[in-house]
C-alpha cells in the first residue's frame, strides 16, 4: 500500500470516530462536496478507488493519482456514447 | 409527515398549480407574468413525480433494491461506482441537457407561449420522463448495456445495425445544426467571436493544469477557468471598440462556418485531456450555474409575457419555420418535451453508476422533468422579449431584408409594432452592431436572458455583459458538444467502416482514423456550409430534419421499451409506452411525410427543388438566389435533405415492424423472455 493509500484509510479510520468539535469536520465535509462536485462533471474519486482498492484487492499494484485520472478521462470520452442536443 | 399532512400538500400543489394555468390561459394582455409560466409547471413536475413516476417505478418496472446494479456488481472504483443519489442526478443532468432544450421553444414561440407551454408539459410527462426513466431501467438490469446493444439483444441484429445507422445520421444532422447556431450567433460580432475564441486558450491552460501540473484538481482548475472567461467577456468590450483588433474578430458566416470545420477536425483529433475534458467541466459549471440563476431571476424580476399566447402563425405561415401547428410544432420542440438522444445517455455513463434500483425514479424520471424546466424557461426568456424584436430576431433576411428600416415596416405589417429605432437600441444595448435574422436561438435566449438578468443585477448598463456572458454558455456547451460529437462519429464509422475493409476499423491505426475523422466532419460540414448560404435562413430546414430524426429516435427507444414490457409479461401495463410510441409515431410520420412531398415549396423539399430545378432550366433567377448556379445548389441540396428524411421515415417504419412482430412472439409464450440479469438467489449468487 503506498503513502496516500494508507492515509486515506487512516482518514476513514478518524472518519468513523464522532467527536463534537472535530477539526477533521471541515476538511471531511470539504470532501465530501469536492467528490460530488467533481463526479457531477464526471470524474471518479481517486480517495475512493484507493479505498475500494485497499479493502477489495490488497497487495496488489496501485494506480498513481497521475494514472488514475488519465484512466479516468481517457475512458469517460472513448467509451461512452453521443452526448445530448 | 402524516397522511393527512400529505393529503393536504398535494392538494395544495394541484391548487397552486391550476391557478397558475388559469392565469396563463385567461390572462388578456400584458397582466401575465412569466412566474405563473414557471409555477405552473414546477407544479405540473411535483405532481407527475409524486403520482405517475411512483406507479411506473412500483408497478410497472417492479424496481427491486434486492437486485445488484452493475455499479454494485462490478465496482471497480471507476467506470462503475455506486453513486450518491443527488450527484448521480447532477450528473445525468449534465449529460442529457445541452442546447436542445434551449433552441426549440424560440423557435416556437413564433406560435405563441400556450402552444409550446402545453406540448413541453404533457410531454415531458406522457413521453419525454418514461423514455429516459424505461430505458435506463433496460440498461440498468443489462449490465449497463447501450441502446444498439439492447435493440440487438431484444428485438435482433438487423434492427439493432438499423437503429444505429440512424443514431449516426441524426448525430451528423445535430452537429450541423448546432454549428450553424454559433454561426448564426457570432457573424459579424467581434465581442462575441472574441470570448468563444478566447475559451480555447483558457481550456487548454486548464488541461495542462490538471493533467501535469496538478492532477485530478478539477475544482482549482475550474475556478480560475471561470474567473478567465468572465475577464474575456469584459475585455471583449474593448476588442469590439479597438480599430486594430475588431476587424479580426469581424468574420462573415461563410468563413465562420469553415472555422468551425476546421475547428472540429483539429479539435477531436487532439488527446481528450487537452481541450475537451477541461472545456466539459466549463460548460457543465456554467450550465448548472446559469440554470439556477435564470430561475432566479425570473421570480425576482416577474417579467411579463410580451409574446400572445397564441399568434396568427399556427396557421403554418410563420416567418421563423414553416408549417402548421400539428405536426411541427412537436417536431421543433423536441429536447424538453421528449428526446430521443436521451436514450443514448440514459444507456450510457449513467446505469453504471446506479447504486441502486430504486434511485432510478429519480435519476431517469426527475432528470428529464429538470430538462424539461430549462425548456419552460427558455421559452419564458423568448416572450418576454418584445415580438417584434423577437421577429426581427428569428425571421430570414429574404423575408425582413438587412435593414432595420426594412425589418420594422415588415414585421409592424404582421401586427407587432415595431420601430427602427427600438431594433437598433436593443443592438446598443447588447453591445452588438445588428440583430437582425439571428436566427437559431441562441441569440434570442440571451437577449431574453439578458434583459432579465440586468434588471435582476447590474441593470441596464450590464445587458451587454449578459448578453455575451448567456452567447458564451451557450456556444461553450456547443462547442464541446461539436467536438465530442465528431469523436463518437468517428468511432461510428470505423465500426461500420470495419466490416467493409478491416483496416479502416481499426482505432489505433492513424490513417484509419483521420479518414474517419474527415468523413464525419465533412458530413456535418457540408450541412452546415448548406444551412450558412441558404438564403432561406438554413435553420428552418436543418432544424426540423433533427425534429423528425431525434423524435423518431426517440420512437425506437419507447418500441424498444414495449417490446421489453411484453417480454417481461407485463402487457398489461404496456399502455405507459404505447401511448407516446403511437403520438410519436403520428407526429413524425406526418412531418416527415410532410417535409418531403408537401405541395408548398416553403414546407416540402422536393416541392422547392423542382420550382428552383424548374426556373433554372427556363433560365430564370428566382429570389433569395442570385445565380443559376445557387439556384442548381439549392434544388441539390433540397433532393438530399429529402433523401434524409426518407431514410428516417423507413427506418421507424421498419423498428415498428420489427417490434410488432417480436411482441406478437412473445404474447405466445408463457415465461418472460426478456434477456435480464437475474436476480440473486438467496445464497447470494445469479439464479
Amino acid at each position: 500500500m503506498n503513502d496516500e493509500a494508507a492515509r486515506v484509510t487512516r482518514d476513514n479510520a478518524q472518519g468513523s470516530e464522532e467527536s463534537g468539535a472535530d477539526p477533521n469536520r471541515a476538511r471531511r465535509w470539504l470532501r465530501t462536496v469536492r467528490q460530488g462536485w467533481n463526479q457531477v462533471v464526471g470524474i471518479p474519486d481517486y480517495e475512493r478507488y484507493l479505498a475500494h482498492h485497499a479493502a477489495h484487492h490488497p497487495g496488489e499494484p496501485v494506480l498513481s493519482r497521475r494514472q488514475f485520472f488519465e484512466r479516468a478521462i481517457d475512458h469517460k470520452y472513448c467509451r461512452s456514447g453521443p452526448r445530448c442536443c | 409527515m402524516s397522511k393527512l399532512g400529505s393529503t393536504f400538500l398535494w392538494i395544495g400543489v394541484a391548487v397552486v398549480g391550476a391557478f397558475s394555468f388559469a392565469a396563463l390561459a385567461l390572462g388578456r394582455g400584458e397582466n401575465v407574468s412569466a412566474v405563473w409560466l414557471v409555477t405552473a409547471a414546477l407544479c405540473v413536475y411535483f405532481i407527475a413525480y409524486r403520482f405517475y413516476s411512483k406507479y411506473i417505478a412500483e408497478r410497472v418496472l417492479q424496481l427491486d433494491d434486492t437486485r445488484p446494479t452493475p455499479a454494485v456488481r462490478h465496482n471497480d472504483g471507476m467506470d462503475y461506482v455506486p453513486t450518491n443519489k443527488w450527484v448521480l442526478y447532477g450528473h445525468h443532468f449534465a449529460a442529457i441537457a445541452g442546447a436542445g432544450p434551449l433552441v426549440g421553444p424560440v423557435l416556437a414561440a413564433q406560435m405563441g407561449y400556450l402552444p409550446g407551454t402545453l406540448w413541453i408539459l404533457a410531454g415531458v410527462v406522457v413521453a419525454g420522463a418514461v423514455q429516459d426513466f424505461i430505458v435506463l431501467f433496460a440498461s440498468v438490469r443489462r449490465d449497463g448495456k447501450s441502446l444498439g446493444e439492447m435493440i440487438k439483444m431484444e428485438l435482433g441484429a438487423l434492427p439493432g445495425s438499423l437503429a444505429l445507422v440512424g443514431v449516426l445520421a441524426i448525430m451528423i444532422i445535430i452537429l450541423a445544426v448546432l454549428s450553424l447556431i454559433v454561426v448564426k450567433a457570432l457573424t459579424g460580432s467581434p465581442r462575441g467571436l472574441f470570448t468563444i475564441a478566447a475559451t480555447i486558450p483558457i481550456a487548454l491552460a486548464m488541461g495542462v493544469y490538471m493533467r501535469i501540473l496538478r492532477p485530478g484538481r478539477v475544482g482549482e482548475a475550474s475556478v480560475f477557468g471561470v474567473v478567465l472567461l468572465l475577464a474575456s467577456i469584459i475585455f471583449g468590450r474593448d476588442v469590439a471598440a479597438s480599430a486594430t483588433l475588431a476587424p479580426l474578430f469581424t468574420l462573415t458566416g461563410t468563413q465562420l462556418a469553415w472555422a468551425l470545420i476546421v475547428y472540429g477536425a483539429v479539435a477531436a483529433s487532439l488527446p481528450v485531456w487537452l481541450m475537451l475534458a477541461p472545456r466539459d467541466y466549463l460548460s457543465t459549471f456554467l450550465k448548472i450555474g446559469t440554470v439556477c440563476a435564470l430561475a432566479i431571476g425570473i421570480y425576482i424580476v416577474a417579467p411579463p409575457l410580451a409574446m400572445p399566447q397564441t399568434t396568427r402563425f399556427i396557421d403554418g405561415s410563420g416567418p421563423v419555420f414553416s408549417g402548421s401547428l400539428f405536426p411541427f410544432l412537436f417536431i421543433t420542440i423536441a429536447c424538453g418535451a421528449v428526446s430521443g438522444f436521451h436514450s443514448l445517455i440514459s444507456s450510457g455513463t449513467t446505469p453504471k453508476m446506479v447504486e441502486r434500483e430504486s434511485h432510478m425514479r429519480f435519476i431517469g424520471f426527475g432528470g428529464m422533468l429538470a430538462e424539461s424546466f430549462v425548456a419552460i424557461m427558455a421559452l419564458s426568456a423568448a416572450c418576454v422579449l418584445d415580438p417584434g424584436i423577437y421577429f426581427a430576431m428569428n425571421a430570414p433576411a429574404a423575408v425582413i431584408g438587412t435593414t432595420p428600416a426594412n425589418a420594422a415596416q415588415v414585421i409592424s405589417s404582421w401586427g407587432f409594432t415595431i420601430t427602427p429605432e427600438m431594433i437598433g437600441q436593443t443592438a446598443v444595448d447588447i453591445g452588438e452592431n445588428s440583430i437582425l435574422s439571428r436566427a437559431g436561438g441562441a441569440p434570442t435566449l440571451a437577449v431574453g436572458m439578458a434583459q432579465i438578468l440586468a434588471k435582476a443585477l447590474g441593470g441596464k448598463s450590464m445587458e451587454a455583459f449578459w448578453y455575451h456572458f448567456a452567447i458564451l454558455f451557450e456556444a461553450l456547451f456547443i462547442l464541446t458538444a461539436v467536438d465530442a460529437g465528431t469523436r463518437v462519429g468517428r468511432f461510428m464509422i470505423q465500426d461500420m467502416l470495419g466490416h467493409v475493409y478491416r483496416p479502416l476499423g481499426n482505432t489505433e491505426f492513424l490513417p484509419a482514423n483521420v479518414f474517419a475523422t474527415v468523413l464525419c466532419v465533412g458530413a456535418w460540414g457540408y450541412f452546415l456550409y448548406q444551412g450558412v448560404v441558404d438564403p432561406l435562413g438554413g435553420i428552418n430546414t436543418l432544424w426540423q430534419l433533427f425534429g423528425v430524426g431525434n423524435q423518431m429516435l426517440a420512437g425506437i427507444a419507447l418500441l424498444l421499451c414495449t417490446a421489453m414490457l411484453v417480454k417481461m409479461k407485463r402487457e398489461r401495463y404496456i399502455w405507459v409506452t404505447v401511448v407516446p410510441t403511437v403520438w410519436l409515431l403520428i407526429t413524425t410520420l406526418t412531418a416527415g411525410v410532410q417535409k418531403i412531398f408537401h405541395s408548398d415549396p416553403a414546407i416540402g423539399f422536393i416541392a422547392l427543388a423542382r420550382k428552383f430545378s424548374a426556373a433554372a432550366a427556363q433560365g430564370t433567377v428566382l429570389a433569395p438566389a442570385k445565380s443559376i448556379a445557387e439556384m442548381q445548389r439549392v434544388a441539390f441540396n433540397n433532393y438530399l435533405d429529402a433523401v434524409v428524411c426518407t431514410v428516417f421515415v423507413l427506418l421507424v417504419l421498419a423498428m415498428c415492424w420489427y417490434t410488432i412482430a417480436i411482441c406478437r412472439r412473445a404474447l405466445r409464450q408463457a415465461a418472460p423472455t426478456a434477456h435480464e440479469i437475474p436476480p440473486l438467489t438467496p445464497q447470494g449468487a445469479p439464479a
